[in-house]
């Protein structure tokens, strides 16, 4: 979570100081949910697709920083060569599918990745995970891709971060039901709701709803309930959010009620909690002066190849 | 005319891989106990429980399953159960699969069966041909075959090549095509055209169905002493230009046809490639056929003045020989 | 001391430029990385510009209230070398191997590399595959697809716009051109020619392709004439020179192939053509195997057609497939002139009128008057030479010195 923010806010930083190209897309807010998902994986061994505010759990799953900063910065080393920038990264071999832009298009590739398992009799244990929004619920995707998962009794964890804004759409020109979690009925699969802005409730629920998964429970609906703490990308500066929202319990900075509950419990102190700060600023700038230094791609190098064939390659 | 069709050797060519590769499945409609729409998998359930299974009614998720299974080292056929519904996947079919390899390296072997083109009283959304829309789209390759042979070869070849393939299949060739052998003796790879007729007076380009619409133009012309060359495209992605070339070189005169709708497209990309890279073997203007610019009708009556017939083609060929 | 620049960022996707709404630093201060020193506002949003690393503004270069296009350099700072380096501000120069020291972890990529290692950089090369097409052709002779369309539409062809200079690419005639060209001929009285003076034009254009070339030598006539004087009905002068003619051919019949390509096409058979003038124009009957047949055999022929030549009723197995023609335009009282051969045969004979002139006479003494008159023989050039064709014309002056042989 810590590596998370820093990451994120340097990102941001970078992009605000004209070095980063294209958008740049931070899920402050929402580090506790996807942090704790991210927790529950194991890298190389589960499926995890994550969305554009989906840091926390990448990092907590395994990926390595400069998988990141390399693919903001365009750095040719980075996993798309720099044919695909920021968070749209991805090692689908690792588990770590490669997102497009389309909503809910992610979910049911987990499915298909489930499946694939199941076919190879390599399922046992395994959870597929995928993030979605509450924008992505209105897709026609995000109905197929539940709703195949469901049928196929696949161990899917859909989590739902139901932030109250797609870009600047208010959750009520969103959907019309009155909680998302209600929906896990309609599709046959087990739903759970937690507050998002909680770090030891959203562990102790998306924990719960990998172990389910992963005992064979089918798929998993997790509804996480908190309020976007920043635009939809740094272009935004999301104007449109309420005062009055920002000041509601769902406005609390994940971060600061996890802090602070890590600290009463006693599982941390305050000198441990600025040590973990200040490695995670120092791997934060290494990885990023690392891509920073590296080449850029060069469109002379790079073999334009669209086609993993050779043979169908020389043909245009 | 033998007695395997067309839809046999489809069959023929996905009991044979899911024999042969552990790691193909099928995923579709109606695919299992039932045996698909239109019988492409019957029996195949039967054989192989794991790898036939039912979807729901949900092309965007068929695709995105495919995809993912694809990621995970499978080799799934979709069978979609008519080329038009795929539209409701165009998205993972053209952002998820094309794009893939290019962004991440990781190749997408998948083969997206399109059972496509009209057949009479299909009406608009039963006979579409999807091929045009989805080579726009770098990434895919899309074959078209015309003949029993071609259908089980090209059928086999897509599953074993590394990249997604649109396999589409003419449901009007299904049963009407058939062939004393079904694995020929003709075999060409993939992005390979095939010379089907010789001539020298002018040379028509055709693909799937319309293959056979312009050898039987080309048969009626010739009574007239008009020898026409009959170029199949075989797929139209890769577009084997070459051949293309070679055949008009001969001749010095192009007709695309294509059952597909006339806006851009297939025969508009042969047209533009014989008129930017052999401009100097042309003795006319090159010439497209294509079905009309509207929805494609019901009625056989209206159905068979929409989609190039053995009657039109032949016309444009006489227009062509007279430029 | 490095020198790090402030940039204007790209804040937003369709944002070409940014307004600075407020300096939060000015020059001497020192800042932090990451920290936000100039407040700027687009039309969708206001957003702060942060550095790239701590270190001491050199100097700010822009304005407040003024609008700045992303990328423009705000100002600079002067940063330390440990920090530079620690930001990873300092791009270290790549060694040859394309690897840099000390570069931290390599790249994990699914990506097969190219076999070989990285290649060469390439120019970027236009995607034109085949042969060149004719829109690189330069000169009046090549025609565009479009210079084409119009002159078929107005009936033209290449020999009929000889009189334009090209004004296009090359030289290259061009449609502009063209219409200038009627619009310039149109005030001028013109009537409608009729098909036969096409039909002749368009045989003349073709024959003019190739490269004609014409030679003439005088031939004695007297005996010629002499031997006429002796027949009854006596036939006309052309028979006899048709025939000589043939017979020559047949001794030599490489004089009368065809170049097509890299091969010379021998006649089959040495059928010639002779030229008839009708109204407004000229039409060429042929008699068949004249090396075989006598004047005696050829003359009824060769009546006849003459006849129906002028009633512009040649029978159909008397046109084509010549392989030279004979032309007496010395009935038009003409003594010279050359010929053009038909664009299907390569030789064509032409003899003036018969003059009257004083020879010297070696054995008289003296001069004797003698009736002479010019063969003229033109040719392709590519298939036969000077040479061969005056030897050509030789051996029929000597042909016709003995008439009664033919």
């Amino acid at each position: 979570m810590i590596t998370a923010r820093t990451l994120e806010s340097k990102l941001a930083s970078l992009y605000k100081a004209g070095k980063i190209v294209g958008g740049v897309y931070i899920g402050p807010g929402q580090e506790a949910i996807s942090a704790s998902l991210g927790s529950c994986l194991t890298w190389g061994h589960d499926v995890f697709a994550a969305l554009i505010r989906d840091q926390g759990g990448r990092t907590a799953f395994g990926e390595p920083m400069l998988d990141a900063t390399r693919s903001y910065l365009g750095s040719v080393k980075g996993l798309s060569r720099g044919r695909d920038g920021n968070i749209h990264r991805g090692d689908p071999k690792a588990g770590l599918p490669a997102m497009i832009s389309h909503l809910g298009a992610m979910i049911s590739v987990v499915s298909g990745m489930l499946l694939a398992r199941r076919l190879q009799g390599k399922l046992e244990g395994v959870v597929g995970a995928a993030s979605v929004g509450d924008g992505a619920t209105s897709t026609g995707a995000f109905h197929e891709g539940l709703n195949v998962a469901a049928v196929e009794k696949l161990p899917l964890v859909l989590l739902l971060a139901n932030n109250q804004f797609a870009y600047s759409t208010p959750t009520e020109r969103q959907f019309a039901c009155a909680n998302l979690v209600d929906r896990a009925i309609g599709y046959g699969v087990e739903g759970h709701e937690v507050d998002g802005t909680d770090l030891l409730a959203s562990l102790k629920v998306i924990s719960e709803a990998v172990e389910r998964a992963r005992e064979g429970g089918g798929p998993q609906l997790v509804v996480a309930n908190l309020l976007r703490l920043s635009g939809h990308g740094e272009h935004d500066d999301a104007s449109y959010v309420p005062e009055a929202l920002k000041n509601s319990p769902l406005g609390r900075d994940c971060m600061t009620v996890g802090e602070n509950q890590l600290l009463e419990a006693g599982m941390i102190t305050t000198d441990e909690l600025a040590s973990w700060k200040s490695e995670a600023a120092e791997e934060v700038q290494a990885a990023v002066a690392t891509a920073q230094q590296e080449p850029s791609p060069d469109p002379y190098q790079d073999d334009w190849r669209v086609f993993s064939s050779p043979e169908l390659s020389e043909h245009h | 005319m033998g007695e395997v069709t067309y839809i046999d050797a489809i069959r023929e060519a996905q009991h044979d891989v899911l024999q042969d590769d552990e790691r193909v499945f099928i995923y579709g409609q109606d695919v299992g106990n039932f045996g698909g729409a239109f019988k492409a998998t019957k029996g195949l359930k039967e054989l192989f429980p794991d790898r036939v299974l039912d979807s729901p009614i949900s092309e965007d998720a068929m695709i995105g399953m495919a995809v993912g299974a694809a990621i995970e080292g499978m080799r799934p056929i979709i069978e979609m159960q008519f080329a038009d519904f795929s539209s409701v996947a165009f998205n993972q079919i053209v952002n998820q699969a094309a794009t893939h390899f290019f962004r991440t390296g990781v190749p997408i072997p998948i083969t997206v069966r399109l059972p496509s083109g009209g057949t009479p009283g299909s009406g608009p959304f039963h006979s579409q041909m999807m091929e045009s829309i989805y080579a726009y789209y770098p990434g895919l390759v899309i074959v078209t075959p015309a003949t029993v042979a071609d259908a089980y070869w090209m059928l086999v070849d897509s599953i074993a090549l590394d990249d997604p393939v649109l396999y589409c299949e003419h449901k009007f060739l299904y049963r009407w095509l058939k062939a004393d052998s079904m694995k020929g003796d003709d075999r060409l790879p993939i992005g390979q055209a095939r010379i089907v007729r010789a001539g020298k007076h002018a040379t028509v380009v055709a693909y799937s169905a319309m293959v056979h619409e312009a050898l039987r133009a080309a048969d009626s012309l010739s009574e007239e002493g008009w020898e026409i060359e009959v170029v199949d495209l075989r797929s139209v992605k890769p577009l084997d230009t070459d051949t293309v070339i070679a055949s008009v070189a001969r001749t010095g005169r192009l007709l695309a046809v294509g059952e597909a709708f006339p806006w851009g497209g297939v025969t508009a990309e042969v047209v533009s490639r014989v008129a930017s890279e052999g401009f100097h073997l042309l003795d006319a203007p090159p010439q497209r056929l294509n079905a009309r610019d509207t929805p494609v009708p019901y009625h056989p009556n209206l159905w068979e003045a929409h989609r190039p017939t053995l009657e039109s083609i032949s016309a444009a060929i006489r227009n062509l020989l007279r430029l | 001391m490095p020198e790090i620049p402030i940039i204007m960022p790209q804040l937003g996707e369709s944002i070409a430029e940014a307004t600075i709404i407020r300096l939060n630093v000015a020059q001497g201060d020192t800042v932090q990385a990451d920290q936000e020193v100039i407040e700027v506002e687009t039309n969708k949003a206001t957003m702060d510009v942060t550095t790239l690393c701590a270190g001491t503004v050199r100097e700010i270069l822009v304005e407040e209230g003024v609008s700045y296009p992303v990328g423009t350099v705000l100002g600079f700072l002067d940063v330390t070398e440990e920090e530079a380096e620690r930001t990873g501000m300092l791009v270290h120069a790549e060694d040859s191997s394309g690897k840099r020291e000390g570069a931290g972890e390599e790249a994990r990529p699914h990506f097969a590399t190219p076999e070989g290692g990285a290649r060469e950089p390439r120019k970027v090369e236009p995607s034109i595959r085949g042969l060149t097409v004719p829109a690189g052709m330069k000169g009046a002779h090549y025609l565009s697809p479009r210079m084409k369309a119009r002159m078929d539409e107005l009936g033209l062809r290449a020999a009929d716009i000889s009189a334009i200079v090209g004004s296009g690419a090359g030289g290259r005639v061009t449609v502009t051109d063209l219409e200038k060209f009627l619009e310039y001929v149109e005030e001028w009285p013109h009537s409608q020619a009729s098909p036969m003076r096409l039909s002749v034009a368009d045989s003349m254009r073709r024959s003019s392709t190739r490269p004609l070339a014409s030679v003439g030598r005088p031939v004695c006539l007297d005996a010629l004439l002499d031997y006429r004087r002796s027949l009854e009905p006596k036939p006309p002068l052309t028979i006899f020179l048709l025939r000589a003619f043939g017979k020559a051919l047949a001794e030599e019949p490489a004089t009368a192939g065809y170049l097509i390509g890299e091969h010379i096409v021998h006649p089959r058979a040495f059928d010639l053509g002779v030229a008839v003038q009708v109204e407004d124009g000229v039409l060429v009957p042929v008699l068949r195997k004249v090396d075989t047949r006598t004047v005696e055999e050829l003359m009824e022929e060769y009546l006849d057609l003459v006849r129906k030549a002028r009633e512009r009723r040649v029978p159909e197995e008397n046109i084509g497939g010549g392989i030279a023609t004979v032309t007496n335009f010395g009935t038009f009282g003409l003594v010279w002139g050359t010929p053009i051969p038909l664009p299907s045969e390569t030789l064509i004979l032409g003899i003036g009128a018969g003059v009257k002139k004083p020879v010297w006479s070696e054995k008289e003494q003296g001069f004797v008057p003698k009736t002479e008159a010019d063969l003229i023989l033109t040719f392709d050039h590519r298939v036969v030479d000077g040479g061969g064709a005056g030897m050509l014309l030789t051996r029929l002056a000597d042909l016709l010195q003995k008439p009664e042989k033919l």
